[in-house]
């Protein structure tokens, strides 16, 4: 069972209205196969706020949370998070934003302990020992943190992988379907980082289909249709129409940045 | 310093997380270590009893299976990446690249270490050569054709890991690139084993250090941009 308080370790944030947006975006575009997966958003996130990303499979909410995360790279248009452009300074957004996929990016014959060194390692977590059993407590893995995680299931994949994020110090957290997978118990877990980010001044997008858990702690919905912004609504966020219409026929090259 | 500091702390954790996955899993090591042995024997049954003539061969023989074999293992040391979106997570760390390549290719230098040297053993037992008597510079051939491999290996396994076609595309890739260091370490094996009469193991060996180096800058230089997904 998770501790009733979560141990959550941003960068020293400062307060929301002094930090530059969390997200900005301009006409970002992303093509797969010629094919518009998100197809010209102009958003714009106040850091600080959490925010569910809404619509329908195939809409862009994936897409987006991966170009931002500088998983994948933009076919065309801008983004800035925290005032960094994701594609000129692709490192120094690393630093800042903690990802969860629907993959959960861990090694089958490592067990949940040795996952979570291996991402304190890399990800440079100060005291990283004591941390990774802090976050193995936190997430609920405590007992079973010496087995494989070949043979968890795939919500205590995802036990790990929210414990991947405790360790880092993001001030950006994008999460995908975090509810799915998840018993009741695991699902509470996430209300609870939910509200602890918030509590400390962390950005959260978090796409999924319904908001039904989400609602107490909700700033703001962008709801996104066929790869644009179709609707937002709440605090802290502001969207445009695309400046440029998509056509997958043209070059990209030929379309202006 | 500290970014020195750092990048070896990265390149460490990348390549103990590997081995542990590996000792673990047992798949490379294993498996690698099986084929060198069937390759050799291969050889050795292809070349006929005559002693003279497999004892002539056995520095072929010997980076032949090191090669194929390594290929394996650099191939198998890349699919853990590809565990559940692993490799993507991998790319998402805020680390320089080239450490990362740096660990991929210590942890495959480990392997192809160990490979070497008991592929080096074999060859001794099965094909009556003298390894005892030039242990040295025989031993200094291996670490460096197998840094060679390693560095080479490392690169286009992250070229290949996202292929459907990989166990066919590696070898395509990787086998002309290692002509030199083949040609090398066999001539450099040569000489050690028949007492370096004519003076050229120091070329030889210098041809493999020189095709490490410009091996291990490129792999370093370029090998974040194979972790970029498009």
């Amino acid at each position: 069972m998770p501790q009733t308080t979560i141990y959550v370790s941003p960068r020293s944030l400062g307060a929301p209205d002094t930090r530059p947006p969390a997200v900005a975006t301009t006409d970002l575009a992303r093509l797969f196969a010629g094919s518009p997966a998100l197809a010209g958003v102009s958003l714009r996130v106040d850091a600080g706020r959490t925010v569910a990303l809404l619509g329908p499979n195939g809409a862009g909410k994936t897409t987006l949370l991966r170009l931002l995360a500088t998983a994948i790279r933009p076919s065309y248009g801008r983004a800035r998070v925290d005032g960094l452009d994701l594609d000129r300074e692709a490192a120094l957004v690393r630093e800042r934003v903690a990802y969860l996929s629907h993959a959960t990016g861990l090694y089958d014959d490592l067990s949940a302990r040795e996952n979570l060194r291996f991402a304190a390692a890399m990800l440079g977590t100060p005291d990283a020992a004591s941390r990774v059993e802090r976050a193995l407590a936190d997430v609920g893995l405590a007992v079973r943190a010496d087995d494989r995680v070949r043979d968890f299931s795939a919500g205590m994949r995802k036990r790990v992988a929210l414990g991947r994020i405790l360790l880092g110090s993001a001030s950006l957290v994008l999460l995908d379907e975090p509810y799915a997978a998840l018993d009741d118990d695991g699902m509470r877990l996430v209300d609870q980082l939910l509200i602890a980010w918030r509590q400390v001044g962390v950005t959260v997008l978090v796409a999924s289909h319904s908001t039904e858990r989400l609602d107490a702690v909700l700033d703001g919905r962008v709801t996104l249709e066929r790869g644009l912004v179709a609707e937002t609504s709440g605090q802290g966020i502001l969207s445009a129409p695309p400046s440029l219409p998509i056509d997958p026929r043209r070059p990209v090259t030929e379309m202006a940045r | 310093m500290s970014n020195l500091r750092t990048e070896a702390r990265v390149a460490l954790a990348v390549a103990r997380k590997d081995a542990v996955a590996e000792l673990r899993g047992r798949h490379a090591t294993v498996s690698t270590l099986f084929f060198a042995a069937v390759v050799l024997l291969l050889f050795g049954f292809a070349l006929g009893p005559d002693a003279a003539r497999l004892a002539a061969a056995a520095p072929g023989m010997l980076w032949l299976a090191v090669v194929f074999a390594g290929i394996l293992a650099v191939n198998r040391l890349h699919l853990l990446e590809t565990d559940d979106g692993a490799l993507e997570q991998l790319a998402l760390y805020p680390v320089s690249r080239r450490a990362i390549y740096a660990g991929k290719a210590l942890g495959g230098f480990a392997v192809m270490l160990l490979l070497g040297v008991v592929v080096l053993g074999t060859v001794g037992v099965l094909f009556a050569v003298d390894i005892a008597g030039a242990w040295l510079p025989l031993l200094v051939t291996v670490v460096l054709g197998a840094a060679g491999v390693a560095a080479v290996g490392t690169f286009y396994a992250g070229v290949t890991v996202r292929l459907r076609a990989r166990e066919v595309m590696l070898p395509l890739l990787m086998l002309p690139v290692l002509a030199p260091l083949l040609l090398g370490a066999v001539k450099a094996t040569s000489a050690a084993l028949t007492g370096d009469p004519f003076g050229e193991l120091g070329a030889w060996l210098q041809l493999l250090v020189a095709f490490d180096i410009i091996m291990v800058v490129a792999g370093a230089a370029t090998y974040g941009y194979l972790l970029e997904d498009g």
